[in-house]
């Protein structure tokens, strides 16, 4: 009597977080939503074009009050106003938030728990090609706007600050994909509540004094930015008035243990809840 | 992975890399300046200051010079150019336009003020030091060679300070008086401790750094000065360091942070600071542009901490500036007197 063929032996959690990686990054990246996220990143590209040409022809690209404002001031307040308060914000909530639900809203999830891996796994590869997929759009896209905008005689003195821009931008990146691959594992309208914390919970906690601002993300993210706020509106001056910047050594592990509290606690929301297909 | 998504991340990382790569021997090139970032602009000539500083001061005068509110001031009342022009014609400086930033300390006794220690200012701009030395040789200065640096010394005719420069490094001036200044290329050398060993002062300048003006100072060397009336010393809190840190753009924001001994002392200069606040408000009820500035004021912080924060929007300035204005303070001429109607003629 010959004996049974064994089974073969179950990918580990992180061979079966690598293969969802593999799959999802292809599809992540030829979806409808990067074309999104191209148009996103690519308006301060095209912006940074316009002031390179302008530049060019012999004219002041950007003035206040009559004092031109040179490269690497534009884009100290190109790196604010695009990418910290809205490219990084928007993609996590976009993309966070549609990990699973896209699944369970194109009723293919039941494919991928059939897999004979575990389904904290595929949160975790979806994340992961979630964040590769955004940092090689947005980094690349900060790249270039700096070389359009910085003179190469004022890289020496500006490198390490763009170095810490590309740091910093891939951090918050990180922090509110985890964050919201939560919100997506554990809430119904997870695009909703995602939404309202971005532009309502955190704009409103940044600008109340006290310690609110520590239950955002931008407060940490924001602390890490070496170049100066800019300072247009009332609620811009407000903010920075009642600015409390944390120690950059602990906004870094602020971030990351949020990142990894999220996405363990993902994690086990995605392995304990029960997806209900609507018909 | 399908081949256009490993074109994609090829083209993807090239660019990161080709960015980074041509940022880092740029940088390298120039020799790495600007080592201070990270959400922090507290400078790094702090190595030239003395550990025992007891007030440092720093302001990003190019940033303030190109601030809204300096060209509206500007516009509002020239500044009369007299001084500044004879200092640009014998130095060469345009102050306006060549001097980035300036960080002064002053060092020495603690329990002396302010007045008594032993100044240093150091100043990074773009400087001709040729034009420089001439002018300090013209003036009776001598120049010695100080481990390496060319210190240029002025003796006063009267016998006070004995004031030096050097330039320590290609577009950074040490001035002051010559101790200090000894001490500040002992300190940058290694040969003595320098501020950026004080963890509590680098502590303090960290958190001021936020503007481009601040301030930080023992408080026991601002009362050791007599600034302060000994009614309202005794009446204070024990309070260690004071911060005041300013930002000037559009506006004027400001922020002054107390650090106390103890959380007690704290708790005590909040309720006082909030008794002369409501006073304050009171009694600036009837001016509206005084009533914006004391309504922005902000009184925090938590555990030893105080933060008193005010903002002074340009509306508030061109407000004030408009009461400045010639003829403006003048109260409104009294309306004539009606004319004395004529005696009636005799029938």
């Amino acid at each position: 009597m010959s004996a049974r063929p064994a089974l073969p032996v179950p990918p580990t959690f992180a061979a079966g977080a690598a293969r969802v990686f593999n799959l999802s990054l292809g599809e992540m990246l030829w979806s409808r939503r990067t074309v999104f996220l191209l148009l996103v990143t690519g308006a301060p590209v095209f912006l940074a074009v316009v002031a390179r040409v302008v530049q060019g022809s012999g004219l002041v690209p950007l003035r206040v009050n009559g004092a031109a404002v040179d490269g690497g001031s534009i884009f100290g307040m190109m790196i604010w106003v695009f990418f910290l308060r809205f490219i990084v914000p928007v993609l996590g909530v976009f993309y966070g938030t549609s990990l699973m639900a896209d699944e369970v809203e194109d009723r293919t999830i039941t494919y991928l728990f059939t897999r004979p891996i575990r389904r904290g796994a595929v949160l975790v590869g979806k994340y992961l090609a979630y964040l590769v997929c955004t940092s090689l759009v947005v980094l690349p896209s900060v790249v270039l706007v700096y070389f359009l905008l910085v003179p190469i005689g004022q890289v020496a003195r500006t490198f390490l600050a763009f170095a810490a821009d590309l740091g910093l931008l891939a951090l918050g990146l990180a922090a509110y994909g985890a964050l919201f691959a939560l919100v997506g594992a554990a809430l119904k309208r997870p695009l909703v509540s995602g939404l309202v914390f971005v532009f309502g919970w955190e704009q409103i906690a940044l600008l109340v004094p006290g310690y609110l601002k520590r239950f955002t993300v931008a407060h940490y993210v924001q602390s890490l930015v070496p170049h100066a706020m800019p300072s247009e509106g009332v609620a811009a001056v407000l903010q920075s008035v009642l600015r409390d910047n944390p120690p950059a050594l602990v906004c870094v592990l602020v971030l990351a243990a949020l990142v990894v509290a999220t996405l363990w606690l993902g994690v086990k929301a995605v392995e304990s809840r029960e997806y209900v297909l609507e018909q | 992975m399908t081949k256009r998504t490993r074109l994609f991340l090829f083209v993807s990382v090239g660019i990161l890399v080709a960015g980074l790569g041509t940022g880092l021997v740029a940088a390298y090139v120039g020799g790495f300046q600007n080592l201070n970032f990270l959400g922090t602009s507290s400078p790094d000539e702090l190595a030239y200051l003395p550990s025992d500083a007891k007030v440092v001061a720093f302001a990003n005068v190019r940033e303030i010079m190109d601030s809204e509110l300096h060209q509206k001031l500007q516009a509002l009342a020239p500044r009369n150019g007299d001084g500044l022009a004879r200092f640009e014609e014998e130095t060469g400086v345009d102050v306006t336009r060549d001097v980035d930033y300036v960080l002064g300390a002053i060092g020495g006794d603690t329990a002396a003020g302010p007045n008594q220690g032993h100044p240093l200012v150091i100043a990074r701009g773009r400087f001709d030091t040729v034009r420089i030395e001439g002018l300090v040789l013209s003036k009776g200065g001598t120049v010695e060679d100080y481990k390496g640096v060319r210190l240029l010394k002025v003796a006063e005719p009267t016998g006070g300070m004995d004031a030096a420069l050097a330039f320590v490094e290609p577009g950074l001036i040490a001035m002051g008086a010559q101790d200090a200044v000894r001490r500040a290329i002992d300190a940058r050398k290694g040969g003595t401790a320098s501020a950026a060993g004080n963890e509590e002062l680098v502590r303090l300048v960290k958190q001021a750094d936020d503007g481009n003006a601040w301030v930080v100072a023992r408080f026991d060397a601002l009362s050791a000065a007599g600034q302060l009336p000994p009614d309202v010393l005794q009446r204070l809190p024990a309070i260690n360091w004071l911060t005041v840190t300013g930002h000037v753009n559009g506006g004027i924001r400001a922020a002054i942070r107390a650090e106390t001994r103890d959380e007690a002392a704290a708790k005590n200069l909040r309720d006082v600071l909030q008794g002369i606040l409501a006073l304050a408000k009171l009694q600036s009820g009837q001016r509206a542009d005084v009533a914006a500035i004391m309504d922005s004021i902000e009184l925090g912080g938590e555990g030893k901490n105080v933060t008193l924060g005010l903002a002074v929007p340009i509306e508030v300035i061109d407000q004030l500036a408009s009461l400045r204005t010639p003829g403006s303070l003048a109260p409104p001429a009294a309306p004539q007197p009606p004319q004395a109607p004529e005696p009636p003629t005799a029938p």
